[in-house]
């Protein structure tokens, strides 16, 4: 218990310094949010586009799947706020020997290289995925109950869970690759299956991207959560595979650790 | 020429040490073009055509925007100039008789010629599972108008990252801009959508914009969704932004030059 508090005092820290430090480079937070909110649109005008051109995709309407989008944005605006830059510089703190200094600190070294800076922007812009999912459902016509909404936020933490296990796994191959230059481009591109509906996906792909690879019940879950209301089913599956990958990034983690090397004299 | 041959070769043997890099993003190519089938198969279930154009159609033509970026993309580029001059490495080119742009762009083709044998691998690997669905036309003109525009297409995505590059002259972060000006080129350069299925009004403006000459308009030459005028047309207007270019890329570098402080001794 006293680890856990200790560790929750060093985030607190962190993220004290961070946003101290996000003020004083408005410039650069102005920037980054508009970066951030660009992606957002870049994914909206695709789903725009595309239902220009057709009614539905996988039998999910265009208000259905913008709200499915807006959920995985969700998740990886707030992966993005609080963990991203900490695990984007690990891969590169591998390789310059600079990681040294994580494990010299007082605590756990993935604690402390993932959650060292808090991005405010990424957190800014999450507002901007609730809006488009709050758009989306009152275009639906849809008003989810409390329980609902709860149910909702609790799979959006398990998707921050499985997003993060993935991202450290991805940056983790730094560890055997040395350098991990576009590595994390690994980790957006099987995110981008997050953003479709679950009936596209069909046989062994279905098996391979839905039940072994979680990344589309990560978004799907959630997303049906609002849709059609609680399914014990998903929920279930979500929080096993939240275990299960979490366990798993840190496995990988670790046995990386073990071949670092250092970069000391 | 010679030093910049020489720097091509040094490019190479570099590349060549991050070779698993690029084997990981090849990997990472299969599972972005499976997102694309799924996406676009979904969509056209119950459309035979969308825009005009058959799956098959559209498949191919986001399979051929994949492998030429292998090709002709600018993938870290503006970072690594960015650091060359954040970090003062570029003071030894100001010391040297070497055009720091054509160094520059010699690794980049270095780079691109190790990242291109990898995009054919993967091509190779991933033809038996999709031949099926491609569709390419046949006519000899596509072939003798889409090699001078992938050079020229080249040309234009490494200059615009090496200006976005030298606005580490002007800023101490840059790497916010690099993205912005990544989800801009994603988009209008139809690597998110294939530009023809925007409204009309929208892609006559992308046609005079430089983003399209990036990605689309060598794809879209090589699989059939521009016809021969459209195509000579294109192709002048590139030679133009590229011509456009390359100059704003020499003021940048010109204009950055007063802005350096070359410290240390």
């Amino acid at each position: 218990m006293d680890s856990v508090a200790r560790h929750l005092r060093v985030w607190l820290a962190s993220a004290r310094y961070s946003l101290v430090r996000a003020t004083m480079f408005r410039g650069d937070l102005f920037v980054w949010a508009v970066v951030e909110l660009l992606w957002i649109t870049v994914n909206v005008v695709m789903i725009l586009v595309i239902y220009s051109h057709t009614p539905t995709v996988a039998g999910w309407t265009e208000y259905q799947m913008l709200l499915l989008v807006g959920t995985s944005l969700l998740i990886q605006r707030i992966l993005m706020g609080l963990f991203w830059s900490g695990i984007f510089e690990m891969g590169r703190n591998i390789r310059t020997g600079l990681f040294d200094f994580f494990l010299a600190q007082p605590g756990d070294p993935l604690f402390m290289a993932s959650t060292r800076k808090l991005e405010l922007d990424g957190l800014l812009n999450g507002f901007v995925a609730v809006g488009l999912i709050i758009y989306s459902a009152m275009k639906l016509g849809i008003h989810p109950g409390a329980a609902d909404i709860v149910i909702y936020a609790c799979m959006i933490l398990c998707g921050v869970v499985i997003h993060y296990s993935a991202l450290v796994m991805a940056m983790s191959l730094a560890f055997w690759i040395t350098s991990s230059t576009g590595v994390e481009g690994s980790y957006f591109t099987l995110m981008e299956f997050s953003r479709l509906p679950r009936e596209a996906f069909k046989g062994l792909v279905a098996f391979i991207f839905v039940w072994i690879l979680p990344v589309v019940a990560v978004s799907n879950a959630p997303a049906r959560t609002i849709l059609r209301g609680f399914e014990p089913g998903w929920a279930l599956g979500l929080c096993a595979a939240t275990a299960a990958w979490l366990a798993l990034a840190v496995i990988v983690f670790r046995a990386g650790l073990r071949r670092y090397t250092s970069a000391s004299s | 020429m010679r030093k910049y041959a020489h720097a091509f070769v040094v490019g190479l043997q570099s590349n060549l040490v991050y070779r698993w890099n690029f084997g990981v993003r090849s990997i990472f190519w299969f599972f972005h073009l499976l997102v694309v089938y799924l996406l676009w198969g979904a969509a056209y279930q119950g459309n035979p055509a969308i825009g005009g154009y058959s799956f098959e159609q559209t498949l191919t033509y986001f399979v051929a925007i994949f492998v030429l970026q292998f090709f002709v993309g600018a993938f870290n580029e503006d970072y690594l100039i960015g650091e060359d001059i954040r970090n003062g490495l570029i003071n030894q080119f100001l010391l040297k008789p070497i055009n720091y742009f054509a160094y520059r762009i010699s690794v980049f083709g270095a780079a691109r010629v190790v990242s291109g044998v990898f995009g054919l691998l993967s091509l190779a690997v991933a033809i038996p599972l999709i031949r099926s669905h491609l569709e390419v036309p046949h006519d000899a003109w596509r072939v003798a108008v889409v090699v001078p525009a992938l050079a020229l297409t080249a040309v234009i995505q490494f200059s615009i990252a090496y200006c976005f590059g030298m606005l580490a002259f002007w800023f101490l972060e840059i790497q916010g801009f690099v993205l912005l000006s990544m989800a801009v080129e994603m988009l209008l350069g139809g690597q998110i959508v294939p530009l023809d299925l925007l409204p009309a009004g929208a892609f006559t403006a992308a046609r005079f914009l430089p983003f399209f000459y990036q990605a689309y308009f060598p794809a879209a030459v090589l699989t059939g969704r521009i016809g021969l005028p459209l195509a000579l047309q294109g192709l002048a207007i590139q030679a133009f932004w590229a011509l456009a270019l390359v100059g704003l890329a020499h003021l940048a570098w010109v204009r950055g030059l007063r802005r350096h402080t070359a410290a240390g001794g």
